[in-house]
Formats: C-alpha cells, structure tokens, sequence
C-alpha cells in the first residue's frame, strides 16, 4: 500500500505506452524440462494460495518449488513478489537478482517479464524508502506492462 | 476387678496411643503420595522427545521413480502394499502393472497441510509418466510424500511417544484395552477387589503366579511413580497412589494418561510408548484410524510387548489378538459380525522402520542451527516437529559413501589403516547452492565413537580447495580493472616473499617449477607458486575479503601463504563458498531446518531461504569455468573416469604434509564437499585425488545416477572469445592455434595473433583483415604470396 500511495503521490499514473501481453507464469508452465514444468505447476499452486489469502502456504509452495527445479526463474520471482508483499520488501531484492541472472543465461528475459522485474524491484525500493531509485524503474514497469503495473503494484492474480 | 479395668484402660490406651502413631505415618505417608500424584499430573505428565523430519518427497512426470525409490519411500512411510481388489484406504497402495495407485495420508501441518489423496501414478520404464487424481481423473502437477522421520531428541530413558486424547482414540480400542486389562475400569475405585480375588484364585490353582490383579489405575501407577520392585510395601504404596489418583482425577483423565503411558514394544534402542507411537510403529498409521482387528492387537500385547511382538511371533500376538477379540464379544463389546470379520483379517503389520542411524551428526547440526532457546531439555520433553530440509535418500548415500569409501581406501592403502579412536576420519556435506538447504550431512566415521562433527565444528587447513577465493579476488572487477583475464599467464617461478617470520618460499606438490603457465593451467594443475604469485599481485587482504563474502567465517591470517590455503576452516564453510560459486555469486544462508511445530501445532520457529549477493554474476562464471577445467584436464579428472557426465566443477586440496585430502566440487543443483584425514593431524601420505576424490564421486554418481542434469550458464556480463593459448592475444584467421575463452565483458585481448593483424577493437576484423581473409578464400595459399 506504500507504494501504491508513494507511486500514485509521484503523479506517474495514467495510461502508459505497453508494448504487449502482460507477462503471465501460467503461459509458461509447458516450456522447458518435466522438473521445470513440475516448479513451474507448484509456483501457480503458491500464487492461488497467495490469492486464497494463504501467504504462509504461497511461501512454502514457492520454495517447494525450488526443491524441484532450483534453476526455476520463475520461482525466484514469486518469491520476490511475496517478500515485497510482506514485511521486509527489501529481502526481495536478492530474489529479483537471482531470478533477471537465470532469465539472462537462459534466455528467457523478455520486456514482459522485465516488467515485473523492475516493477517489483521498484516496489521493493520504494518501500524501503528509496524513492528516487524506486521511480524510475516503477515507471518503467508501468510504460512495459500497463496493465500490471497502473496501479504500483502486482498482484497474484497478474503475475498468475 | 479395679485391677483388670486398670489393665484394660492402660491397653486401650496403648493401643489408642499405638493407633495415632500408626495413622499418623499412614496419614503422613498418604499427604506425602497425594503431593507426589498431584505434582505428576499437574506437572508435566510426559517428557515427549521432539521429532525431526525430512524435506518430502516430491513426486512429478518425468521423475526417475527408480532412483527417489519410490516404494521404499512407501515403506518407509508405513504404507501398505494392498494386493486385492479391495477399496484403497488412506496409507495403502497397489501396485498393477505400470500403475501404482497411492492413497496419501492426509499430512497435518499448521501452515501447509495437505488433503488425503487417491492417487495415481503411471510408470514408463524408470519415468513417471503421468499422475491422476484417481477420484476426477485429474492431472497432477506434483504430489508430495509426507516427509520421513530423520531422529528424535532423547533424553536419557529414550521413550518416544505421540500423545493422543481420548476422543482422538477409536472406541474399540478402548474397549478391547478395557476388556482384557480391566473390564471393571468404569467401576471401581482404582482396587478391584473381584479381580484381586479373581486372580489369587487363579494363581492358588495354577501353584503359581499366573495373573495380576492390577487395575488400569495400578499399572499406570506403577508405570509412573514406582519400581518394579515386589514387595507388600511397594504394592500398598501402589494401592494408595491408585486410590489417590482415582480420588482426584476422573476416569477419562486416567484412561487418557494410560494410553499414553503403557509401554508397546521396541524399536531398535528405542522404547515404543502408548497406542499413538504403537499405532504408528505397528501398523504405520495415525491410532485414529486403527480398525477393530488393529486394535485388539495392540491391546493385546501390552501383557508383554516383547515376548508377544508382533513382529517376531506373530502366531502368538495373533492367538492373544482373538482371545481379546473373544474377550470383547463376552463382554458385549462387539458384535458377531464385528468378532467374525475382525478374526478374519491378517495382522496387517507394516515394515519395521527403524530410526535412520545415519542422521545423527545432521541432528546435531540441526540443534547447534536452533536459536539457544531450544535447549536439551525442551528438545527431548516437547515433543516439537523439526521439518529439516535433509533429503534421506541423499543422506543414507552420503553415509554409505564415506563408510564404504573409507574402508576401500584403507584396503587399498593399508598404511591408512589405524586402530580405534586413531581411525582415519571423513566427512562429507552436500548443499543445494541456490537455498543453501543441507541435504545431507555425515560428521565422521562412527556417530557412536565420536560425535564431533567434521564438517561443521572440525577446522582443517584448506590446501587448495581455498585457491578458487584467489583466482576469484583477481577476476573480480574493480575501478583499476580485474587483475587477470583467463587468457592471461602466470609466473610459476621461485617466489621468496620476506615475512616477520623469515622469508616464504612457496614450492609446487611435484617439487618443480612450470615457468609461463596460463591461468587455467594453473589452476587445473592446481599450482602453488604460480598462485601465491598471484595472491602477492592482489593483495591478500584482498583475498581474505572475498573469502569473507564468499562464506569463510573461520580467522584466516593475513599472511602469503593464505593464497595457496594455509588458513583452517570448516568443510561447511568450503562448502558455502562454492555454493556461492554455483549461484552465480549469491551467497545463501545455510539452512537445515524449515520450521519448526509445537504440540498444539503453533509454527514457533521459521528459516525461510535467504541469501545476498556478494559477488559480480560474471567472476562467478569464470571462476565455475576454471573448476570445470580442473574436472577436465587437472587434478579432478577423477570425475570423468568415475563415469559422471554432464556440468561438473570441482578441486582438489591437499594440506601440507598430506594432513587433510579435499575435495569441493559442484553441479549446477548439488554443491558436496569431501573432507578425509586423520583427527590427529598425522600425515596420510597421499594426495586428494586420491582420497578424497573417490568418496566425492562415488556419492555424486549415485546421487545423479551419473548424468548431471543442467547447465553452467554464462551470464551476459561474459563473452566468448578465440584465443590463442600460448600468448592470450585474439586469434585471428592465421592463429596457429585456437581455444575459446570467457571474459568480462571489456577485458577481451587486445593484442592479436597473428601480431601483424589488424583488429579494430569493436569485437569486429579490419576492413582490410577481412578482404585479406576474403582474397585467401577466393586464391587459396596463393593469395599469401600476393
């Protein structure tokens, strides 16, 4: 909610300038080997927790994740959204880290994710009070994925 | 006549004064037993060890079945292979062809628990190939095992028990202990003076002692504040206590506390304690689920848990079983169905699961990892659930490699072979290096000769397994620029460095001295003074702060010879520093336990994954790259002949005198650490590849059934360049010889082979190199002499 407020305070909401389909796991959970597939199934049963209002059993789920696939990226960036959810957003940033070096070596970073990436890195800033570091890269996040990203913010159900 | 009355006065005086005296102790002896009772039940009434247990078993398509031994998994679980066409019921499984069908057991958790499933799990060849949800015909994803128990926390009696409460525990179970142990329980006062008479009876015909005639209250009694001493004053302190307990506390309290109490067998050392602990230890499932059958069982053998072990005669548990079965039908407790069908059923025991043995340096890990509010005395009372992130198929590996590997090492080397406590000595820890989860963990040789852990308390000098924190601290970019390229070359040259202590003069294992060598050869053939050289030109107290960010905690000294190792450390700490190599620089914290769960299933305790990044992703990279050569073609090549494929990086080390043999190594999922020597620091004569090596592959090969699965992914901050490999410089067409190599980006070679080539630096040829390549591929060799 402090970065929604922050966010919404810094007059950068409004329709931005998106450059397609927000990024979404469940489009991504038949790529790759049976162990990815497998993170991959348990990373959306996480999310539908964290959206039952589960967040102890979403952490859990995620980090069962990563017992089965701990080159899983997409794994990380769950766990970093839950982390900026909760009470410490700047332990999310490690997450966000590992998750952009595994996209990069395997490929896999498109605008889409970024967008999730630097959002949630922006969010995890600008809840540690980091504003100026924090803007920027929520903006951009915003102009990647509007959709996601109008409101400061991503949801389980828009990383989903 | 005055005389006689005088003589009755002063008798019945005598007696009266004998009389106060008498129930003035009796009384003084009942306010002291009624202290002790109340204090008993008040109190604490049992002292519960708390239980570790594994990470689960994750099932998911694709997964070798075979090597996560799936129906060992079930067995060990307590699940029960059901054969016939009858209905699955929860902890039962059946396996048709390539299908199993699992019914999972719900597992209780306060913040993860998962439903009772019906499953079911199609195989092909050593695949899974699919898992349904057999009641909707839905495909799972992954389904979880419940995890397994690692050990308990004992205190000195080594009783374990699951407290139940008696609206937890089946009527029948109650009815059948009540029907042959004291079918007047409801009744009488805590004596049952029928069954009293009833049993001297029996005795008086049979010439000798045949049966007791202890109440449930009396035997729980007995069990709780006496000796199994015989004796009059014994039994009447038992008779006191009983009438005592019965006077203060209700019939439900009683009952609760004695099927709790009353002992039900062995389980190797340790003791088998009240019908949730028997439950589970005889039939492999929570006592709320037992069946009549189950139930009379276990009633059954509390006259003697051992002499009519269901488990060693099973003829003869099952002739007690049907008298108490019999015993409940006369006493109206079951019907004649009910007698029938419960007469016709088998035993039904699941396998005996001993407590794993090899976890026992893991659990003390686990206890030193705990916040210091978990002392002894809470751990072996509160009976707390302990979910730790050990993998036991990796364990019960790990354990056989390291006693497996020690023995064959001291076959072949007899020299090795010491007697007792100056055996040689291991151990070997494993880490998944991007949560830092121990999954498995083995201190040493014997946990019952020595429990000094090796891996996390022992401090070994590191020899050259520290040498990768060198070649890391000159890779590393900083604001002059890294130190080194990989295609730069070392100086392997008499060093002589003045120290306060005199002069360090480094030398080579093999005594000799390789001149010009590259970085990698360096490295790979693991050389001291080419690397001490190179700790000189970084600095060390460089070196000692990367260590330090990389995970080493023990002091090391700021001295020469701390490039080349020669600062102890724990293997653990090896072990998180190579971790944070195969995270691509992110160091994670050490974790062996999830949560931690009290009786009243209140999470107390959490260790969630953390870690931070503490070196760049791209010096990460080529420092993997480099332990990747040292499997190829250095000293680890051990690996490849071992039959291991796939993404392996790993080093050897060697202490001075050949006190400690290492070997690090890891796979993009699978951090180990081997760690041998002697406890007294004598020299083992022989070096690492020796040594240590054989333990570390034979535990990797059958941890990954010998094919690596992943890849060492390079970074973008990382590009691939032909070098050539005698001069480092870019090799260009005309190079005689080639090899690829990764830099940072921005540190490429500049100079160029040929020399006389024209590179224009942007990672492109000259426009006049390309036409010369462009005219060599029109005109041939011809087009040289133009």
């Amino acid at each position: 909610m402090l970065a929604l407020a922050a966010f919404g305070c810094a007059g950068v909401l409004g329709p931005g300038a998106g450059v397609g389909d927000t990024f979404r796991l469940s489009d991504h959970v038949s790529e790759g080997d049976p162990a990815f597939r497998a993170s991959m199934r348990i990373v959306l049963d996480g999310l539908d927790a964290d959206l039952a209002g589960d967040p102890d059993l979403a952490l859990v789920r995620y980090e069962r994740s990563l017992q089965v696939d701990p080159t899983n990226p997409y794994a990380y960036l769950a766990l970093a959204r839950h982390r900026v959810e909760g009470e410490d957003p700047e332990s999310a940033l490690p997450f966000l880290d590992k998750s952009k070096a595994l996209l990069r070596a395997q490929g896999a970073l498109s605008p889409g994710v970024e967008a999730h990436l630097d959002g949630l890195r922006g969010a995890a800033l600008l809840a540690s009070r980091r504003r100026t570091e924090a803007l920027p890269l929520l903006e951009r996040a915003r102009s990647l994925a509007p959709e996601a990203w109008s409101d400061g913010q991503l949801d389980a159900d828009e990383l989903r | 006549m005055r005389g006689a009355v005088g003589v009755l006065r002063v008798a019945a005086l005598a007696l009266l004064a004998v009389g106060f005296v008498c129930g003035f102790f009796v009384a003084r002896m009942v306010v002291r037993l009624d202290r002790i009772v109340v204090a008993r039940f008040e109190g604490q009434l049992f002292r519960v060890p708390s239980r570790v247990l594994s990470a689960p078993t994750i099932l998911y398509p694709g997964l070798d079945w075979k090597r996560v031994d799936l129906r060992g998994g079930l067995v060990r679980l307590g699940y029960r292979e059901s054969t016939g066409e009858d209905r699955l019921e929860p902890g039962r499984y059946r396996v048709d062809g390539l299908e199993v069908r699992v019914f999972l057991r719900a597992f209780d958790h306060p913040s993860r628990p998962e439903p009772a499933r019906d499953i079911r799990i199609h195989l092909e060849g050593s695949r899974i190939e699919r898992i349904d949800d057999a009641r909707s015909g839905r495909e799972l994803g992954a389904v979880l095992l419940e995890p397994e128990l690692v050990g308990s926390y004992y205190g000195p009696d080594r009783e374990q028990r699951e407290l139940v409460r008696t609206d937890d525990v089946p009527a029948h179970l109650v009815d059948a202990v009540l029907a042959v142990e004291d079918q007047r329980f409801r009744a009488h006062v805590g004596l049952d003076p029928l069954r009293i008479l009833g049993a001297l009876w029996a005795n008086v015909r049979a010439g000798s002692i045949r049966q007791g005639g202890s109440t449930l209250t009396q035997q729980l009694v007995k069990n709780f504040f006496l000796t199994p001493e015989r004796s009059v004053k014994r039994k009447a302190q038992e008779a006191v206590m009983a009438l005592l307990v019965e006077a203060r506390y209700d019939k439900d309290r009683i009952l609760e506390a004695y099927l709790n109490e009353i002992y039900l067998g062995q389980r190797g050392s340790t003791e088998v304690h009240g019908v949730g602990e028997a439950a589970r230890f005889y039939f492999g499932r929570p006592v709320t689920d037992l069946g009549v059958a189950e139930s009379a069982l276990l009633a059954a053998i509390i006259q003697s848990p051992n002499g009519i072990s269901p488990h060693r005669a099973p003829e003869a548990a099952r002739k007690r079983r049907d008298l108490v079965l019999a015993l409940m039908h006369q006493q109206g407790r079951l019907d004649d169905a009910g007698l029938t069908a419960a007469e016709a059923e088998p035993l039904g025991l699941a396998a005996i699961t001993p407590e794993p043995r090899e976890a026992r340096y893991f659990l003390d890990a686990l206890r030193r990892q705990l916040p210091d509010f978990y002392d002894a005395d809470l751990l072996t009372s509160e009976g707390l659930r302990i979910y730790s992130t050990l993998d036991l198929r990796l364990q019960k590996l790990a354990a056989a490699a390291l006693h497996e590997g020690l023995a064959d090492l001291e076959k072949r080397h007899p020299k090795l072979k010491r007697p007792g406590d100056q055996a040689l000595q291991g151990c070997l820890v494993a880490l998944r290096p991007q949560t830092g989860e121990v999954l498995a963990l083995v201190g040493g040789r014997s946990y019952g000769e020595s429990q000094f852990d090796r891996c996390t308390q022992a401090r070994r000098q590191a020899g050259s397994v520290f040498k990768p924190m060198v070649y890391a601290s000159a890779l590393e970019p900083r604001e002059s620029g890294a130190a080194i390229t990989l295609a730069d070359r070392l100086e392997d040259v008499p060093l002589r460095v003045p120290t306060p202590a005199g002069p360090w003069e480094p030398a080579n294992f093999d005594h000799e001295f390789h001149g010009s060598v590259s970085v990698r050869e360096a490295l790979e053939r693991s050389l001291n003074v080419a690397t001490a050289r190179l700790g000189q030109r970084v600095g060390i107290e460089r070196v000692v702060d990367v260590a330090r960010r990389l995970g080493i905690t023990s002091p090391l000294p700021e001295v020469p010879s701390v490039a080349i190792g020669s600062g102890d450390v724990a293997p653990m700490e090896i072990a998180r520093a190579y971790a944070t190599f195969a995270n691509g620089g992110i160091r994670p914290e050490i974790r062996t336990f999830e949560d931690v769960v009290d009786r009243e299933a209140h999470t107390l305790e959490r260790q969630a994954v953390r870690f931070e990044r503490v070196l760049d992703p791209g010096t990460a990279f080529l420092v993997t790259s480099l332990l990747e050569g040292v499997v190829e073609r250095g000293t680890g090549q051990g690996v490849r002949a071992a039959g291991i494929v796939g993404p392996v990086a790993a080093k050897t080390g060697t202490s001075n005198d050949e006190r400690d043999a290492w070997f690090a190594g890891f796979t993009p999922e699978l951090v180990v650490v081997v760690w041998i020597g002697f406890d007294d620091s004598r020299s083992t004569g022989l070096a690492a590849s020796h040594l240590a090596l054989p333990v570390w592959t034979r535990f990797v090969r059958e941890a990954t059934g010998g094919q690596v699965r992943g890849a060492f992914l390079p970074p973008p901050e990382v590009v691939s360049v032909e070098v050539d490999p005698l001069t480092g410089a870019r090799a260009l067409a005309g190079c005689p010889a080639h090899q690829p190599e990764w830099f940072l980006q921005g540190t490429e070679p500049t100079r160029v082979c040929p020399s006389g080539a024209f590179f224009d630096g942007d990672g492109r040829e000259a426009p006049r190199r390309l036409l010369e390549k462009l005219f060599d591929a029109w005109f041939g060799d011809d087009g040289d002499e133009l």
